[in-house]
């Protein structure tokens, strides 16, 4: 009985400690969304979350950060749509969809859209069956963490600048398709936590004959291959009704290289980003359901990021898994 | 979940980006008529500068007071993608052309409202003093004149014709028409 509910709660750790695992996407104009994995032992899970995103300036291309114009306030609010579901004991598929809202006011000039952004379609495999959360270390066996290996495909059903739309206020997606590699790893010995996911993406190349609404001389845009990680850790308390609460601090770093156009590289693009994290997430004593707020900062420093806004995010999210 | 997500928001126009086309869609332009493509000729405008003073196209062009090879227009909101290009420009493209006749390279800024939140903006970034003009469309009429958009660049010739008017990109479409309109 006693080795029933600990690997129940081993379960129920890994469901905690992966569901929350995000992957930010871009500003200028299209949006962020939550890749979903689901706990180990359930068939489905609903994962709804609201983020709140305030630029705070930006990196230039040198890498300085540079304070918006005077008065300028621009905010971001996502609604996530998350569905995931296993298709067999090691695979399980995902998909989820932003709606976006833009609230962009400056001293002279004021803009409020909203519109679909881009989705996410992901498929996993877990490397092991066995559940790989432990509560000590006896061998080393028990410090084997968890592996995922994933694919996610960015379908571009964001407004992007290629639309026909008026101008970049408009934008809530990159209109570019996106396959991304991924791997996760995360370590439990309860009750502390690590965990390491990284992805690397590459941008299909598209033509474009249109930009902002004017139609121009055909050309193919190609973004850069894109890398993403993230390293976070955390604490479980446990309540006495076996309630959890998990604190987790995490830094994420962001890279994408430089555009092509026709082929050529465009120097003014490619982007960096490093940001911080702290999340905390309340778990019902069946894990059923996890309430997750988090904050993600990025550092207003020269030298944190290059070509990219600053900015601060809130999300606050449930997530329902499907036994 | 995705298809019903789709349709509750009606968004109808996804094939842009979902399949995109290579066709090329623009309308053929009359010459000589007055409008914002390349072809066309620019409509005259006028617009207070960050430093208060004042801008009229026509000046710089052809029979002006002060007639320039060319002019330059980059539409700007002071962004990253904004200061990627004008950065690209003044330190890139802007170095190839010195020497060669006069051109004006202007930035519009159209999110500022006034002259005093332009010029700091412009001091923000590094450009006070430099060479370019800093245009205040505080009404967005010039940007709506020329459909401009965050990034777009516009190449006005002598004779008010429009060369370019695109996003930025790299600034290659800058270069080659400033390399066919200066001496």
């Amino acid at each position: 009985m006693k080795a029933a509910r600990f690997q129940a709660l081993a379960a129920a750790m890994a469901a905690l400690a992966c569901s929350g695992q995000t992957w930010a996407a871009s500003c200028c104009g299209g949006g962020s969304s939550t890749s979903l994995v689901l706990p180990k032992f359930s068939q489905a899970m609903i994962d709804v979350s609201v983020d709140y995103e305030r630029y705070d300036g930006f990196w230039n291309s040198r890498g300085d950060w540079v304070a918006d114009p005077p008065g300028a306030d621009l905010k971001q609010y996502r609604l996530n749509l998350g569905y995931a579901r296993r298709l067999a004991p090691r695979w399980q598929a995902s998909v989820s969809l932003p709606y976006v809202w833009n609230q962009n006011q400056y001293t002279g000039f004021e803009r409020n859209t909203h519109g679909v952004g881009d989705t996410k379609l992901s498929i996993w495999y877990e490397q092991f069956d066995k559940v790989a959360c432990v509560w000590n270390v006896n061998r080393w066996e028990d410090l084997i963490p968890a592996i995922y290996w994933g694919g996610t495909l960015t379908v571009p059903t964001g407004t992007s600048p290629y639309d026909d739309v008026a101008d970049n206020f408009d934008i809530t997606g990159l209109g570019m398709y996106r396959l991304d590699a991924n791997l996760l790893l995360d370590k439990t010995v309860y009750p502390w936590n690590a965990t390491f996911s990284a992805s690397y993406g590459t941008y299909l190349e598209r033509p474009v004959n249109r930009e902002y609404g004017n139609d121009v001389e055909p050309y193919d845009r190609q973004r850069g291959d894109r890398v993403n990680t993230l390293l976070s850790f955390g604490y479980t308390y446990f309540t006495d009704r076996m309630e959890s609460l998990t604190a987790t601090v995490g830094y994420a770093y962001l890279k994408e290289r430089e555009s092509t156009i026709d082929g050529v590289i465009d120097p003014t693009s490619g982007l960096r980003k490093q940001s911080l994290s702290a999340t905390l997430a309340w778990a019902t004593d069946d894990r059923d359901w996890v309430t997750k707020l988090t904050w993600s900062h990025a550092i207003d420093q020269d030298g944190w990021g290059r070509n990219f806004p600053t900015t601060d995010i809130i999300s606050v999210g449930v997530s329902h898994v499907l036994r | 979940m995705l298809a019903a997500g789709l349709l509750l928001v009606g968004c109808g126009d996804l094939t842009d980006d979902l399949n995109p086309s290579d066709k090329d869609q623009r309308p053929a332009v009359t010459a000589g008529s007055s409008g914002y493509m390349p072809g066309q000729l620019a409509p005259d405008f006028a617009l207070q500068t960050s430093v208060a003073g004042e801008f009229q196209l026509s000046d710089y062009l052809s029979g002006g007071s002060q007639a320039s090879d060319a002019v330059v227009l980059y539409f700007t909101m002071w962004c990253p993608i904004c200061l990627a290009h004008s950065d690209h420009m003044y330190n890139e493209v802007i170095p190839q052309f010195r020497g060669r006749g006069s051109v004006v390279y202007a930035l519009v800024d159209y999110v500022s409202g006034s002259v005093a939140v332009a010029r700091a903006a412009e001091t923000a970034n590094g450009y006070a003093g430099s060479e370019f003009v800093t245009l205040v469309d505080a009404g967005q009429a010039v940007m709506d004149q020329f459909n401009a958009a965050m990034g777009t660049v516009v190449v006005i010739a002598p004779d008010a014709t429009i060369v370019i008017n695109e996003d930025y990109r790299n600034g290659e479409a800058l270069t080659e028409s400033l390399d066919g309109l200066l001496p």
